[in-house]
């Protein structure tokens, strides 16, 4: 008798251990009677702010819809994502960067958009649009419209007696102006640009080459080694940061030596120099990035963001849906404005562009002033360009801190490069 | 009657039996097959056989970069942090009055030191312009921020894992109380000096506690992660200074989604440990005095 109580107690036992675990792995089901999209993208509050304030409207006029958010910074986002993406759990609808579209491409998991009429795509440049497309398939599209750009503090710029930057500046011209503002300021003229892959893409460019051809490396160790020979020069004159402060770069701004106060002038982003305005002040504008030695400029549109559906999302048509409200609905557009950059439906753009006031202004100028003089962007990077960022700015720290010459650093990164494209 | 009691032992034992399988062996045994996988996360694991510990031992010079730099922690950390642990609990042993306060003050560190928080405190303290840096300038030794240095951003890793030595000390503690007090006694009746004391009765009265300590500290060093991450944001640099093992298997597997290599360096490490820990255990037989067995 007590035998097999206890034979049924460790059965109950069991059991209750086992129902724990399967419902632990059940995950959240659909809304009764209505669909239950997921959304995941990176930003910051306030970008998170006006993306609800868009899905609240997305609500008003798609009753039945429900969309669960989820939101983080850049590089959390990026690990959770590939983890949810291994676990074929990815969400209905995704944000996704330039760097990431090979690799998810590749491995199936992301829908093709131009099997979806949900997502009308008419308004859009088709050079932009081919960004998200790898193979002829439109596997994202792109969320907004950004570009290279060069901040700096025009207060202490004019103070230096530096020029007025121009469009038409070289590498060489800049770096003047760098060493007149150095000599005169006691900082830096800028952050030394060769700790990053994309200034040096904009310098490949600019030459009329480029970083990847078909998948591979398209440049060679002499290139790279030129470009930081170039850079060294700079930081041991002082025009550009020390290597104590550039190793500090990890893309938030208040990390760079211009938001540390090191220096006068930063590479980046067009939108995201609108971060300087509370670190630095209102003297901060932007502009654009060096021309090549003919003046081909070497900057170029790219996609701020893609988004993308889940190849394996239940909801294709309404996941296509949200989309298409996000870019294309002047009422989105406006509630989203420049959250994430120029928006990429050119009426939209349109249409917000009259209202853009501030540092938005100087974004929408300066891309204006660009607009028909830059070549089409690349396309996507191959697979495994997502580590070789890190490893530049790696190798860069060898040759910043002097352990390496620039010409034993490039052989370094290119045969780290080859290892991972191969892979 | 012995089958009922061993029916009842498995009952109570089925909550940590489950957990240990499934969570623990399982996972084990699934990352000892994706060590010999090119598994990405992304598409199915392909059979390589041993490319990935062939590629680690002969062709990436980070792997051995990460072993140097875990190597010289692991020699720097473990003896400071079991020196700092002794020399305060011997003191604290001699103590008459609010023993429990100090030993409590002491080892707060430990309860906090293991947080991201603390680390990133620490990073903000040796960092360009912080605390250390401020103080070291105002005695004019301007050495600038210590995370930024190649030279020295390892130290300050290595710091804090010293500034955590409570748990050794009050090991220690328990340690010292266990040394029978007539030794001491009969050692002062035939005039032998504090530190004749200290060399003859109480280190070796002390070393199988010594040696437990070492074990563990040597264990969880080599396993050293999170100050690492915190204090390089991530990335084990100024120049790879503070790329330790772990934090570069962590940079394979979500960095780059080299899970199967990533899988095979943690292997590796299990192994290296091992062999270790076996090694600290035969040089024991040497220096390791059990009063007990003397007898």
């Amino acid at each position: 008798m007590r035998r097999k109580w206890t034979t049924v107690s460790a059965l109950a036992c069991c059991l209750t251990v086992l129902c724990g675990l399967v419902a632990a792995c059940g995950g959240a089901e659909g809304v009764s009677g209505g669909v239950a999209l997921r959304f995941s993208w990176w930003g910051n509050e306030g970008r998170a702010k006006a993306t609800e304030k868009a899905i609240a409207a997305f609500r008003r006029t798609h009753p039945g819809i429900t969309v669960q958010t989820s939101f983080s910074s850049y590089e959390p986002y990026k690990q959770k994502l590939a983890t949810q993406a291994a676990g074929g759990d990815a969400p209905d609808v995704m944000q996704l960067d330039y760097r990431q579209i090979s690799q998810y491409a590749g491995s199936g998991i992301l829908l093709d958009l131009a099997k979806r009429p949900e997502l009308r795509r008419d308004q859009m440049d088709p050079a932009l649009l081919r960004t998200g497309q790898l193979g002829g398939v439109q596997y994202a599209v792109p969320m907004a419209r950004g570009t290279q750009a060069i901040a700096y503090d025009s207060t202490l710029w004019a103070k230096a007696g530096a020029a007025e930057p121009a469009a038409t500046w070289t590498w060489d011209d800049w770096a003047a102006a760098w060493r007149k503002v150095a000599a005169a300021t006691g900082k830096a003229g800028s952050t030394d640009p060769g700790y990053s892959e994309d200034w040096f893409e904009v310098w490949l460019r600019g030459k009329g080459k480029a970083l990847y051809d078909g998948g591979g490396i398209a440049f060679t160790d002499e290139d790279l080694a030129e470009f930081w020979q170039w850079c060294t020069t700079l930081r041991r004159e002082g025009a550009v940061s020390s290597a104590r402060q550039t190793t500090q770069m990890d893309g938030a701004l208040d990390n760079t030596p211009m938001g540390r106060g090191n220096a006068v002038s930063d590479p980046s982003w067009d939108a995201a120099s609108s971060g300087y305005k509370s670190l630095v002040g209102d003297s901060v504008r932007i502009a654009p990035m060096p021309v090549g030695p003919d003046g081909k400029p070497g900057q170029y549109f790219k996609p701020a963001m893609l988004i993308g559906v889940s190849a394996r999302s239940p909801h294709p048509a309404e996941a296509a849906m949200l989309i298409d409200f996000l870019l294309n609905d002047p009422g989105a557009g406006e509630v989203l404005g420049v959250s994430r950059g120029i928006p990429v439906n050119d009426g939209v753009r349109a249409k917000v562009d009259p209202g853009l006031k501030g540092f938005d202004r100087r974004i929408a100028d300066l891309q204006k002033g660009l607009e028909g003089r830059l070549a089409p962007p690349p396309p996507a990077p191959p697979k495994g360009d997502n580590t070789l960022q890190s490893t530049f700015q790696r190798d860069y720290d060898q040759v910043s801190f002097e352990r390496m010459s620039p010409l034993e650093a490039a052989r370094d990164y290119l045969t780290e490069a080859a290892a991972e494209l191969k892979q | 009657m012995t089958t009922r009691r061993q029916g009842a032992a498995w009952v109570f034992l089925s909550p940590w039996v489950l957990g240990a399988v499934v969570l623990t062996l399982l996972p084990m045994l699934i990352s000892l097959y994706l060590s010999f996988t090119d598994y990405d996360l992304f598409d199915a694991p392909n059979w390589v056989g041993i490319r990935n510990y062939a590629q680690m031992f002969t062709e990436d010079p980070r792997f051995w970069r990460s072993v140097g730099n875990t190597a010289l922690y692991v020699v720097i950390a473990v003896p400071l942090q079991l020196a700092a642990a002794l020399v305060v609990a011997l003191a604290l042993n001699s103590v008459k009055r609010g023993k429990g306060f100090y030993r409590s003050a002491f080892y707060a560190p430990s309860l906090l030191g293991a947080s991201m928080s603390i680390a990133l405190v620490w990073r903000a303290m040796f960092n360009d312009g912080g605390t250390v840096d401020s103080v070291l300038s105002s005695v004019g030794l301007d050495l600038g921020g210590w995370v930024n240095q190649p030279g020295w951003a390892l130290l300050t890793v290595a710091l804090l894992t010293v500034w955590q030595f409570g748990a050794p000390m009050v090991i220690f503690l328990a340690g010292l109380q266990q040394i029978p007090r007539e030794l001491y006694e009969a050692a002062a009746v035939d005039g032998a000096s504090r530190w004749r004391q200290l060399l003859s009765i109480t280190l070796p009265m002390l070393s199988p506690v010594l040696f437990f300590n070492l074990v563990l500290q040597t264990i969880q060093a080599f396993q050293v992660f999170t100050p690492a991450f915190a204090i390089s944001g991530g990335k084990g640099g100024p120049a790879d200074s503070t790329l330790v093992y772990t934090l570069y298997l962590y940079d394979r597997a979500f960095t780059a989604s080299h899970m199967g290599y990533a899988s095979a360096m943690a292997w590796v490490l299990l192994v290296a440990i091992g062999l270790v820990t076996a090694l600290l255990f035969r040089s024991s037989r040497s220096w390791v005095f059990y009063a007990d067995k003397g007898a």
